[in-house]
């Protein structure tokens, strides 16, 4: 009644807000997937490795905008968070299992961020048992006190930093055909190093913690059916955007770093992959870019893990509750930041492990979360008409099978002692 | 007194100590305000790919060790499938969402609660509470020295709202609660989870709901009904009930929505708004029945037939003449006692003198009016006795007790 407007006016104007209101949840998961742990990955990956595993990179950007649209489409259908769903169709043991694995590869994750942060503050000389405990004492009473929509925004902003790789990656002079030949031919080198990168380059791209995020992000909107097939391009272009990134990373180490043999070691050498473009000011650069990824981050994981669990468990959550109403959702929001500050605060303990070893964490739990959705989104039960079609099905099932069998192999590699 | 976590996957045995199979679900039928009663017992059977229901006549115990039998499976006449209306406890009920009104919050059931009421087994509660959640982990010996509670939910005061359990369960049941029972539930509930209870409800429901509720509160589910759907409710809404609700909007809304009512009970609307609240005008309805004085009565049967499904009551037939104007008013009773071939004007002489009402007069005349000549309904007309409509005996308690 209000909105008397001459519709052929604002008709533009109005489906741009309408995408931009939907828009947020595949181009945030997205961008946050290029976290700390996701930087160190792929330069490691770039710097050690070449370009010849961007094929795997081709394979699970479509890995990532498949499940990440089925994480959207269950939401919208049901309205409830995956942890929520689980509850509802599984029963108590099952829900505990599945939140046991998000849990412990979230935690992994925030340790990542954690070292990250301490990583990028390294590169200016602060000690990270300064830093750190800082660190978890403001992201926590921003959370507790503070506005969190407000401070993931101001992180999200500071991530757009990536570009500076996109144009790194032109001005370093890479062999963009060689880079694109990679892209189509599969290489596998057969020892545990190499089954490492390639579970840990899936596990930072699709991420069990990711699979959550994306569908309460589109529940907490109170977004519907009928915004289906906004939601899903912008998912798809989230998947494409972010790896477009990725992709820049790897192209960017591969074209210093790992030209001239330089492995990474700590943040300090992924760093020099910018300084084609940015010179003497590429480890600031880097730094600044590797601070405000993995507080953004920091941020999210605590919050996003508390919310599935309570969901999970019928327990109260949000930040409009205090310590009292909602003991749970607090207490899990500060086991997830105390457990991963421990790990990385350990002395002696490599940074740079922390951040890829998450990753791989990440990568061997992800099956256990796919299964799941992959029983849910095919119920029709639980999503009615709208479950998934045929390809949908081939190329989930084939992400979860390709990382289960990347992680026998790098069993079956670490017995054999297949270590280079 | 099992909860149903204990009893789930229990073997279950016939008189003859054969195993039947193993509990899959329960199923009761739900019913408002009671305990509802356990109506079968739902067995997997290791042979059998399909489940297959058992009457509950037909179990001797249902306990936490075991489950037995009265006969031999095979004379027990089981069921492959269940009237639509009955619940599963376990796909259904059982660790799904329930809105906890008294806390205005959605809490998960972890449990459900079983046991004897007036001698048969039925569904007493809602486990909510961290014991249930570890008694459905199997760790319920970690509570030793049990220091957590267990927190239940009375079922009978889940039953009115455990739609938000399952939305498809709410359909079912609603529709047989009355419009004012649901009001109150609807009055009772968070804005959020009300305008979704409205919203759930077909027009015509919806549009007796809203009917009953406090204007306050109506203002604001209207708006978060949305044009499109507002405009279907008030269609439904017979026209002085219309008029109230559009009365408690402001001014340029209500003329907005009177543009897309345009048929002929918004003319009746535009009628009725322009009496105040409190007097004869406002609260009288226009959906009354009247009749010629020249027709029989026989005639007046026929044509109340016709008119009565859009009535919202009949205690009296108004007489007017062609243009409107007051005769007189006769009892159903009357009419219905008196030979079937008689006029109507005949009638009316034989009636006492009928008092009137005015369309200024206000609520306390209106009450003294109404309680001296033990009326249930009172004809309004206006300077020249020209019949404007009927004020019922309920629109004026509703005057007098608005909260009820």
């Amino acid at each position: 009644m209000k909105l008397k407007m001459p519709p052929k006016l604002n008709h533009l104007w109005l489906s741009f807000l309408f995408f931009f209101s939907v828009v947020g949840p595949g181009i945030i998961s997205a961008n946050a997937d290029n976290d700390a742990g996701g930087i160190t990955t792929y330069s490691i990956i770039g710097a050690h490795y070449g370009t010849k595993l961007l094929w795997v990179l081709l394979l699970i950007t479509i890995s990532l905008a498949i499940t990440q649209e089925m994480g959207v489409r269950m939401g919208l259908v049901t309205h409830q968070g995956l942890g929520g769903i689980i509850r509802g169709n599984f029963g108590v043991r099952w829900t505990m299992l599945a939140m046991i694995g998000m849990l412990a590869a979230n935690i992994g994750t925030i340790a990542a961020e954690f070292a990250g942060v301490a990583a990028a503050l390294g590169i200016g000389g602060l000690s990270k048992y300064y830093t750190i405990p800082l660190t978890v004492l403001l992201v926590w009473l921003i959370l507790y006190k503070g506005s969190f929509k407000i401070t993931q925004k101001i992180f999200l902003i500071f991530s757009t930093f990536y570009i500076v790789y996109i144009i790194n990656g032109f001005l370093v002079g890479p062999d963009f055909n060689q880079a694109f030949k990679d892209m189509l031919t599969p290489t596998i080198e057969g020892n545990m190093p190499f089954m490492l990168a390639m579970i840990a380059l899936i596990g930072t791209t699709i991420t069990p913690w990711g699979q959550f995020f994306i569908q309460s992000y589109v529940v907490d909107k109170g977004l519907d059916i009928k915004h289906y097939k906004v939601g899903k391009i912008e998912v798809y272009l989230g998947a494409f955007i972010t790896n477009i990134v990725s992709f820049f990373i790897i192209i960017s180490t591969a074209a210093t770093l790992y030209k001239h043999g330089i492995p990474i070691i700590d943040a300090g050498d992924a760093a020099r992959a910018l300084e084609p473009l940015a010179g003497q000011l590429a480890q600031g650069l880097f730094a600044f870019g590797l601070f405000a990824a993995s507080m953004l981050g920091a941020f999210i994981l605590p919050t996003a893990t508390a919310y599935a669990i309570c969901e999970a468990f019928g327990w109260e959550a949000g930040f409009n509750t205090n310590w009292k109403e909602a003991p749970f959702f607090y207490s899990i929001i500060l086991l997830c930041l105390i457990i991963p500050a421990l790990i990385v605060l350990l002395p002696k303990i490599s940074l740079v492990k922390i951040m890829i070893w998450s990753q791989d964490i990440n990568g061997i739990l992800l099956p256990l979360i796919l299964i799941f959705v992959m029983k849910l989104i095919n119920d029709k039960r639980v999503m009615g008409e709208y479950t998934n079609k045929l390809w949908g099905n081939v190329i989930a099932w084939a992400t979860i099978g390709g990382i289960i069998a990347a992680t026998l192999a790098l069993v079956v590699f670490s017995v054999l002692g297949y270590n280079s | 007194m099992p909860y149903l976590s204990q009893l789930l996957n229990n073997k279950i045995k016939d008189s003859g100590e054969e195993v039947a199979g193993r509990l899959a679900d329960i199923l009761i039928a739900p019913q408002l305000g009671i305990y509802a009663p356990i109506k079968f017992l739902m067995i997997k059977q290791r042979s059998q790919k399909k489940d297959i229901l058992i009457p509950y006549e037909y179990v001797e115990t249902l306990g936490q060790k075991t489950v037995t039998l009265k006969t031999l499976t095979a004379s027990i006449p089981t069921q492959d499938a269940a009237a639509s209306d009955l619940i599963y406890l376990r796909r259904q009920v059982m660790d799904q969402q329930l809105v906890d009104i008294s806390g205005a919050r959605v809490v998960r059931v972890n449990d459900v609660r079983l046991g004897m009421f007036e001698g048969q087994m039925s569904i007493l509660g809602i486990d909510v509470s961290l014991k249930g959640l570890l008694r459905r982990l199997g760790f319920e010996w970690l509570d030793f020295g049990n220091v957590w509670k267990t927190n239940l939910i009375d079922w009978r005061e889940t039953q009115p709202v455990k739609g938000f359990l399952r939305l498809n369960i709410i359909s079912k049941d609603l529709k047989k609660l009355h419009p004012a029972d649901l009001a109150n539930i609807v009055e009772d509930l968070s804005l959020k989870q009300g305008s979704r209870l409205v919203n759930f409800l077909d027009a015509k429901q919806a549009a007796q709901v809203l009917e009953e509720i406090n204007p306050d509160l109506q203002k604001i589910l209207i708006k978060n009904l949305g044009p499109k759907r507002v405009n279907k409710v008030l269609a439904q809404m017979s026209p002085d009930e219309m008029t109230d609700l559009l009365k408690s909007l402001p001014r340029k809304e209500a003329e907005l929505f009177l543009q897309k009512i345009k048929d002929v009970s918004a003319q009746k609307v535009d009628k009725l708004i322009k009496y105040p609240d409190n007097t004869a005008g406002g609260l009288m309805t226009l959906d009354f029945m009247s009749a010629r004085p020249n027709w029989t009565v026989a005639k007046t049967i026929l044509e109340i037939k016709k008119t009565s499904p859009s009535l919202h009551y009949l205690l009296y037939v108004y007489v007017t003449d062609n243009n409107g104007y007051f005769y007189g008013a006769i009892s159903l009773r009357w009419l219905l006692i008196s030979p079937s071939e008689i006029k109507i004007k005949k009638l009316l002489k034989k009636y006492p003198t009928y008092s009137l009402l005015r369309p200024n007069q206000r609520i306390p005349e209106i009450v003294n009016m109404m309680t001296k000549y033990n009326l249930f309904t009172a004809a309004v007309v206006d300077k020249k006795n020209k019949l404007l409509g009927m004020v019922g005996v309920d629109d004026v308690m509703r005057c007098l007790a608005p909260n009820a």
